[in-house]
């Protein structure tokens, strides 16, 4: 039965100090205590040598054995019984000490302390100390797997992460262990478990890649799951990120929020919210980028050979303002239920404007809305997928007459179908259009912009004073185009 | 030292081979920090210790004992 | 419990595919006409090593540059660097002791 008594004290706790002469007396009657501290091994010897104690006193080297006992208190005293913790105090209870030590077979003087006495906090729950042992544990059991990257020793972090290529141009916040740990916070699920398989080199997305981008990004760790969420839908086969990332078109992946949860993790639906100024759009949109940068390879003008990009490639994410929204919440419109909250991905160009300041009925709206529509890319091509962002304003108009998505959708497919001669290639003065080889039979035949009513997505979205709305092209190549991918945020959670 | 091998960096970062010559005691710490700027086989060659107190003899004798080591550094 | 001895230690956001190491620029090749830079560091006794060198170097064909930067405590400053990446083909910064 190898008992023994650990104590843990730090040099500048004076309840230990007040401890400290009855443990040296035992220590060197041959007591089978061990005295442990917290402290460095300069403020340890000054301590012995202002106490004049004589006892041998081990320094807790980087707080291993604090971190395996972890106490919130010093001093500490742990029964121990072949290294198993078969009791403890922590701070100064004398009786109750007195009584530890008798269980470790021998007597601590300890007449004359006061009878109870709180300690102070032990030095791993320090907060910056705590960060480094709580990374450590978390590379010493298999949390944290990634490579380290070590820098110089005089080397700008911010310099350094933009000369490995790591940044998309504006700096990033360094990913240490500490704060990858930090932000692992916002899931319950498991670092290494995997998120996606990111184009174009097949990089694997696990947890923890896509934290320590999401950290680079300026992510919280309540904006954690709807990163992962994003991901986990950019990944999927149908969203094509392959080829959206190749592609000469401007266009990248669009995040829209839908659902309860999007206000709580502080996500904005309302005013600006496709400019400047808040976090969690941002940060979301940015870490998806840096997610098909960092661990997909792909880098503007190598990868990524768009001609032109647009701004919503450093990022574009926002929420559905479900407040005053004519429609029922997008996760529903997406096959969710009305309660989940989701992303949803589109490939999409910048945003452009429309401008209605005269319609007060839903049917001259949506004729604005349809001319927005129909020029988009060019007014005389097909195409595939579009999505409108409608304003709280002009949203007043379509629910108050009552005007669900589908009646919306069924008036925008009507005013964008179009007479065929007036889509041909050479019609109006332009050689863009339709092929008249394939098309040219029918000119008086109708077709329409959009293949299906379902291909015109519905936010509502947007601050409450403006006449406006906003319309999304998007990128779209016939079969091997991109389709709309919508992920549950829950159980990223 | 270390300062010398940040410039090295930077040079070669700016598309220019460069190489950084160090008295030997620096061997392994330049070893250390070239792979912490992660450029590991960053272009540097040694002179025997010390540097401090040589005469002008020496130092020129120094520069042609390198010169050939220099100059495969660059061409490597 | 302190870094600062080594450089701060970060995760690598990428897939790991590569080393991770930054290539070398590539290396200069003949020697006619070729310009070379010396950098002195300013350490004492740095600049008879380096006349030396440049007599040798000379002596071989290159052409020779010398200039200094003002402390050996940082690093160059950026304009220098520039310069001296523009007018010339390679480096040789001594020496450091």
């Amino acid at each position: 039965m190898a008992r023994e008594l650990v104590a843990i004290i730090k040099h500048d706790c004076p309840v230990c100090v007040e401890l400290l002469p009855a443990l040296d007396a035992a220590a060197q009657d041959g007591a089978p205590l061990r005295i442990v501290s917290q402290s460095g091994g300069g403020d340890t010897a000054a301590l012995w040598e202002r106490l004049r104690l004589v006892s041998p006193v081990e320094i807790d080297e980087e707080l291993a054995l604090s971190a395996l006992y972890d106490p919130d208190a010093v001093p500490a005293l742990l029964l121990l019984d072949g290294g198993e913790e078969r009791g403890r105090v922590e701070g100064l209870a004398r009786d109750r000490i007195a009584d530890l030590a008798a269980e470790a077979g021998f007597a601590l003087h300890l007449d004359g302390l006061p009878a109870h006495r709180p300690g102070c906090a032990s030095r791993t729950r320090d907060p910056l100390v705590a960060a480094t042992l709580a990374a450590r544990a978390a590379r010493a059991d298999g949390r944290l797997r990634s490579r380290t990257l070590r820098l110089g020793a005089h080397e700008d972090p911010f310099e350094a992460l933009h000369e490995r290529g790591l940044t998309d141009g504006l700096p990033v916040v360094p990913p240490t262990p500490e704060r990858v740990v930090a932000l692992l916070e916002g899931t319950r699920r498991h670092p290494q478990d995997v998120v996606g398989i990111v184009p174009p080199y097949g990089g694997t997305a696990t947890v923890e890649k896509v934290a320590v981008n999401a950290v680079m990004a300026g992510c919280l760790p309540e904006h954690l799951p709807f990163v992962l969420a994003a991901v986990e839908a950019a990944c999927e086969e149908r969203f094509t990120m392959h080829g959206l990332l190749a592609t000469t078109h401007p266009a990248g992946p669009l995040i829209v929020a839908s659902g309860p949860l999007t206000e709580r993790a502080g996500l904005n639906a309302r005013g600006n919210c496709l400019g400047q100024g808040n976090r969690a759009n941002l940060a979301i949109g940015r870490s998806l980028q840096l997610v098909v940068r960092n661990i997909g390879g792909g880098r503007p003008q190598i990868e990524d050979r768009s001609a032109h990009g647009n701004p919503g490639k450093l990022g574009a994410c926002f929420a559905e303002l479900q407040e005053g929204s004519p429609w029922e919440p997008l996760s529903v419109d997406r096959g969710f239920g009305a309660g989940e909250t989701t992303v949803t991905l589109w490939a999409a160009e910048a945003p452009r404007l429309i401008v209605d300041q005269i319609a007060r009925d839903p049917e001259g709206l949506c004729a604005s809305l349809a001319l927005a529509l129909q020029s988009v890319a060019h007014p005389k091509q097909l195409f595939i997928w579009d999505a409108l962002v409608v304003g709280p304003e002009h949203g007043r108009i379509l629910r108050e007459a009552g005007w669900d998505r589908a009646r919306t959708r069924a008036e925008l497919m009507r005013l964008t179908t179009s007479r065929i001669g007036d889509m041909l290639r050479g019609a109006g003065g332009s050689p863009e259009g339709l092929d008249p080889a394939v098309f040219g039979g029918n000119p008086d035949g109708m077709i329409p912009k959009f293949a299906g009513p379902d291909r015109i997505g519905l936010v509502h979205a947007g601050g409450s004073a403006g006449l406006f709305s906003m319309v999304y092209g998007m990128w779209a190549s016939g079969e091997i185009g991109s389709t709309p991918v919508t992920r549950s945020v829950e159980p990223w959670m | 030292m270390s300062c010398g091998l940040h410039d090295v960096v930077s040079f070669e970062g700016l598309g220019r081979p460069a190489v950084l010559v160090a008295s030997s005691v620096f061997r392994d710490v330049a070893a250390a920090e070239a792979q912490n700027l992660g450029q590991p086989a960053i272009r540097r060659v040694f002179v025997p210790h010390p540097v401090q107190d040589r005469t002008d003899d020496e130092m020129r004798a120094m520069a042609v004992a390198v010169a050939d080591e220099v100059l495969a550094a660059l061409r490597a | 419990m302190d870094v600062a001895a080594n450089g701060l230690e970060l995760l690598d956001p990428t897939a790991e595919r590569e080393s991770g190491d930054r290539p070398l620029a590539a290396p200069i090749d003949g020697a006619a006409g070729l310009r070379i830079a010396l950098l002195d560091i300013r350490k004492p006794r740095g600049d008879v090593f380096l006349d030396e060198l440049e007599r040798l170097l000379n002596a071989r064909g290159y052409v020779v540059e010398r200039t200094a930067k003002p402390t050996f405590t940082r690093p160059a400053p950026a304009d220098l660097r520039r310069e001296i990446a523009e007018r010339c083909d390679a480096l040789v910064e001594a020496l450091a002791d």
